[in-house]
């Protein structure tokens, strides 16, 4: 009878634990051995015919001659170079809808509830060795949406699948022209620069009362209390005062730059990046002593009238204050050559091998709170690795292949032509017709011509 | 009348409200002469389908005073029966609808109010009205209801039109009524909810939805505890503020009352699991049309679900022999996903999903096209007729009184000329809460030998003089359809001085022509189909509006001269 009872105890546990590993081993986890590569491992340097060894998903040994386990596929790297996946910390890629933009506090939206799977940008970054975005929300709203970090895991078409299990919240403010425009036409607040404060200022003044009722609430001991108001946007607020959510600000200028730093000083929030900031280079001392990061463009500026004072400097005048800075795309395309736009801060700036690609990797993954687990080669930390055929800073590198927790995700060698995971049957098939200037133009006719193959093959 | 008036005695007058007295308790429709002379019914010797799987043939059925008297083959035929020959005669428990607007009539647009740039706007221009009913909406002389039921739909759950919390879903009779209310079957059954924003004001789509559906909720528990507190006992505590839309919730959050969510869209259907494990309601996804990869997460949530009966037109391959190996490949892949479509309703089935069936967004005439279509993509005849009858009834929980023909359930069937799944058969009678309504069959005039049905395509080439009788009202055109090397093509000019149309999907078999084509309707790409036979030079169809659940007569006449 006991033995009965015990064997029915562990059936039990059997079960339970099944069910457990059923609902835990959603998202895929590989094993992979990815030898005699240069590994550019970012907190360790650059470590030359070295192996790297994939276990569920983690790295688990870096070193020289390790041996494949049974079973293990292995990964030719002979002349390759290897590099963590890039993390790129502003993306509006696999998003259903980007704006809440018609209030101008919406705390309480979250990018979590739009994921889109199907978006086949998805498999373009990862074509370009991205393996982690922050998929933010736009940027029309003083304080608008949290953000979702995302693992590029694509193929699923599940949403959740495609999350950073464990990463901070993220929340999006937003300053300067994008707000203000808003208030203008709407005749509502703000309608300047000083709005924007202001606003800033009384929904954290507001945030403060609520979670003032809230305390008083909970260690109210009696038992016919009322609750006060819930509202998700003050919760979402206190948490932000907290320190429980990560603030990622779009911003151009100095002054507001500058303004925002005083008034997380004033409401005790510490844990601050600017997004674009093209005018961070002006404060750089300022961020670094305040602790704030930065995540800019390489040289992209003068698009309206706040960000025409920008240098291509700006990364590398951040990087040599001490600023946490990383470069993003803010763009479906750029995304695809962001080790392009990390090689210009060596041109622009100098930036070592390590500073560079640091802004593409670890530094990113500062800012979103999860450089515990990716953003350099070392052990112990996700599998989430691109193998580059040449140097990613230089211009001629094409990324081979892309993993993401040790699955492969893009394989240069068997890419197939149509990605899509989702496609609308009723859709229309457009016949994409490349236009050919030379055969329109009559004008260069006969001339001699130098091949364009040719040219750019580096033969 | 008033001739009347003139000439009569006091003894009339007195005796004339009287008379209308007895109109009122006998029956409504008296002075058009079609109220029926009773309402016993008797189908004989015909083939009854009870349930999926369950049929007596040579049986005979009695519908007495609006339910089911008796079913089988040795029943006893009342007196006061009308009897209707059953020989060659199907008859199949009545369809219920999942989800849909039928009978609802869409509101007026609210105008946009001024100051609408708040966190909070006006509930009702937000589209948060959950208080609101569908039975403020039903309208007895609604085409829908006559649309659906001649397409064999007798029991609808309808919801009301609206942005994101339009109000409460009810269960009706699809039944001809003088007033709405005699339509209600079953009242205030649901929450019925959408991912629509409202337009320039919060929430204005997806981000602001899922938030203020997280927000309200909650707040409605809290609201309602209160509530509960001070019912307990009120003295001392401050008093629980009245909020209708916030009251609303509370039979949702005690699970008195489910949520049916209109999720078209896989990425809808998952939001809608998200919010429903968070919060914990119980959940419905109605109106899904890509349900292939969400079968476990479907078991998971233990959500109930209506599948759209809304299918994608079936691609078409080009027919370019030039056509290059990407554009084949490209056609592949789109022919694929119009499969995944399909035959997720028999998936479903496999992976032991009961699903009802919604019509939300179907046009009537396209509805036996549309089953005809799953049936030949792996659906069983017995899962659809269930998901029409039986498992749509035991979802909304209605099944004690149809869903199946018993003795005690509720007079709803349909009768047909033939198994009910056949291509060529078509409705004869469908019967409703005991009313009969009787439809014509469309013969096939080659019979008849003076005029013929015509076939070969050189029937249907050449210039026609179209008349369609809109709400909007009639309009006349040419259409002129043409033959190039066997491909049939059309037109037909402007209507309301709009461009020409093209006439797609342009079919013509056993004297039967269907086409459809859009227009613009204010920039809205409104679709019309046309469906009716061919005698000689004339064209009789029928025009339907899916998009507001409309239909009305399309007829066209040759121009020989041409």
């Amino acid at each position: 009878m006991k033995g009965l009872n015990m064997n029915k105890i562990s059936l039990i546990t059997v079960l339970f634990l099944l069910v457990a590993t059923v609902t835990q081993a959603q998202v895929k986890k590989g094993d992979v051995l990815i030898k005699n590569g240069t590994l550019l491992t970012i907190t360790n340097g650059t470590l030359e015919n070295t192996d790297i060894l994939v276990q569920n998903g983690k790295i688990s040994k870096i070193g020289k001659n390790i041996k494949a386990p049974k079973g293990v596929d292995v990964i030719d790297a002979t002349g390759q170079f290897v590099m963590p996946g890039i993390i790129d910390a502003h993306s509006h890629i696999a998003g259903t809808s980007i704006n809440e933009g018609t209030s101008q506090v919406t705390a309480e939206v979250s990018m979590e509830d739009v994921v889109n799977p199907f978006d086949v940008s998805i498999y373009r970054a990862l074509a370009g060795g991205v393996t982690t975005i922050n998929l933010m929300h736009g940027s029309a709203n003083v304080i608008g949406g949290r953000n979702e970090t995302l693992k590029l895991r694509y193929g699923t078409t599940n949403p959740d699948d495609l999350r950073f299990e464990d990463a901070p919240r993220t929340i999006k403010f937003a300053l300067g022209e994008n707000p203000t425009r808003g208030g203008r036409s709407r005749g509502i607040q703000p309608q300047s620069r000083m709005g924007v404060e202001a606003m800033l200022r009384n929904s954290f003044s507001e945030a403060l009362v609520y979670k003032k009722a809230w305390d008083d609430y909970r260690s109210d001991k009696s038992k016919r209390k009322v609750t006060p108001k819930y509202s998700l946007r003050m919760e979402t607020l206190v948490d932000i005062l907290e320190g429980k959510i990560l603030v990622h600000c779009h911003s151009y200028r100095a002054d507001e730059i500058y303004m925002l730093m005083k008034v997380f000083s004033d409401f005790g929030i510490k844990k601050l990046t600017f997004q674009h900031a093209n005018e961070a280079y002006k404060v750089a001392p300022e961020l670094a002593a305040f602790g704030a990061s930065a995540s800019v463009f390489a040289d992209w500026w003068a698009y309206k009238l706040e960000v025409y004072y920008s240098t291509a400097y700006n990364a590398a005048i951040l990087t040599k204050n001490g600023v946490t800075t990383s470069i993003n795309s803010d763009s479906g395309e750029l995304i695809r050559h962001l080790f392009h736009e990390a090689a210009k801060t060596q041109k622009y700036g100098n930036l070592s091998d390590s500073e560079a690609l640091a802004l593409i990797t670890l530094n990113p993954a500062k800012q979103l709170g999860i450089d515990d687990r990716v953003g350099s080669l070392e052990k112990g930390k996700d599998a989430d690795i691109t193998i580059f055929d040449k140097h990613p800073l230089s211009t001629y590198a094409i990324p081979q292949m892309t993993f993401v927790d040790g699955v492969k995700y893009f394989d240069k060698a068997t890419d197939a032509k149509d990605q899509r995971i989702f496609v609308n049957p009723e859709s229309s098939i457009d016949v994409v017709q490349i236009f050919d200037r030379e055969e329109q133009h009559q004008c260069m006719q006969d001339a001699e011509m130098v091949d364009f193959n040719v040219l750019f093959n580096n033969k | 009348m008033k001739l009347l008036l003139r000439k009569t005695t006091f003894r009339l007058l007195t005796l004339l409200p009287m008379l209308f007295l007895s109109f009122g308790v006998l029956a409504q429709s008296d002075p058009t002469g079609k109220s029926p002379a009773t309402r016993t019914y008797a189908i004989t010797n015909a083939t009854i389908v009870q349930a999926p799987g369950k049929v007596i043939e040579g049986a005979t059925i009695i519908f007495n005073n609006g339910l089911i008297s008796s079913v089988g083959a040795n029943t006893t035929i009342p007196d006061n029966a009308e009897v209707i020959d059953g020989t060659d005669l199907f008859i199949y428990p009545g369809f219920i609808d999942g989800m849909s607007y039928t009978g609802a009539d869409r509101p007026e647009q609210m105008k946009r109010p001024e100051g609408l740039f708040t966190p909070n706007p006006p509930n009702d221009y937000a589209g948060i009205t959950p208080e609101l009913q569908v039975t403020q909406q039903l309208k007895v002389d609604e085409k829908s209801i006559d649309a659906m039921r001649k397409a064999g739909f007798t029991i609808s759950h309808s919801v009301p039109y609206g942005r994101m919390l339009p109000g409460s879903g009810s269960i009706i009779t699809l039944k001809d009524a003088t007033h709405p209310d005699e339509l209600i079957l079953s009242e205030d059954v649901s929450m019925y909810t959408q991912f629509v924003g409202a337009p320039g004001a919060y929430p204005g789509n997806t981000l602001g939805i899922m938030a203020k559906w997280r927000d309200l909720y909650r707040n409605a528990e809290y609201s309602k505890q209160h509530f509960e507190m001070y019912a307990s006992n009120p003295a001392g505590m401050e008093r629980p503020t009245r909020d209708r839309t916030l009251e609303a919730f509370f039979p949702v959050v005690s699970k008195q009352k489910p949520v049916f969510y209109n999720a078209s869209s896989s990425l809808e259907a998952r939001r809608a699991i998200r919010l429903q494990k968070e919060l914990g309601f119980n959940l419905v996804l109605g109106n899904l049309k890509e349900g292939w990869d969400l079968s476990s997460a479907i078991k998971e949530s233990n959500a109930k679900v209506f599948l759209s009966l809304d299918l994608p037109k079936e691609p078409k391959a080009s027919k370019d022999k030039k056509k290059t190996d990407e554009v084949k490949q490209l056609e592949e892949r789109r022919l694929e996903f119009y499969k995944k479509y399909l035959n997720q309703f028999s998936d479903m089935e496999k992976a032991g999903i009961k699903y009802g069936i919604s019509t939300m967004e179907t046009s009537g005439s396209k509805i036996k096209d549309n089953f005809l279509t799953l049936l030949e993509n792996g659906l069983s005849e017995d899962a659809l007729l269930a998901s029409l009858t039986i498992n749509a009834a035991q979802l909304l929980g209605i099944d004690n009184i149809a869903g199946t023909l018993e003795s005690g359930k509720l007079a709803n069937a349909v009768i047909t000329n033939g198994p009910i799944f056949d291509k060529k058969s078509q409705i004869k009678y469908v019967f409703v809460d005991g009313d009969k309504y009787e439809y014509d069959l469309k013969e096939k005039k080659a019979a008849n030998g003076s005029k013929t049905n015509a076939t070969g395509i050189n029937a249907i080439v050449g210039t026609w003089e179209y008349t369609v009788s809109s709400p909007q009202g009639v309009e006349t055109g040419t259409m002129t359809i043409t033959n190039e090397n066997g491909e049939l093509a059309g037109t037909l000019s402007g209507m309301q001085g709009g461009p020409d149309n093209d006439l797609n999907n342009l079919t013509f078999l056993d004297g039967s022509l269907s086409f459809d084509f859009s227009f613009d309707g204010g920039g809205q790409s409104i679709e019309i189909v046309v469906v009716g036979t061919v005698t000689d030079n004339e064209f009789d169809a029928e025009a339907s509006v899916a998009a507001f659940n409309i239909s009305f007569p399309f007829t066209a006449t040759k121009d020989e001269a041409k």
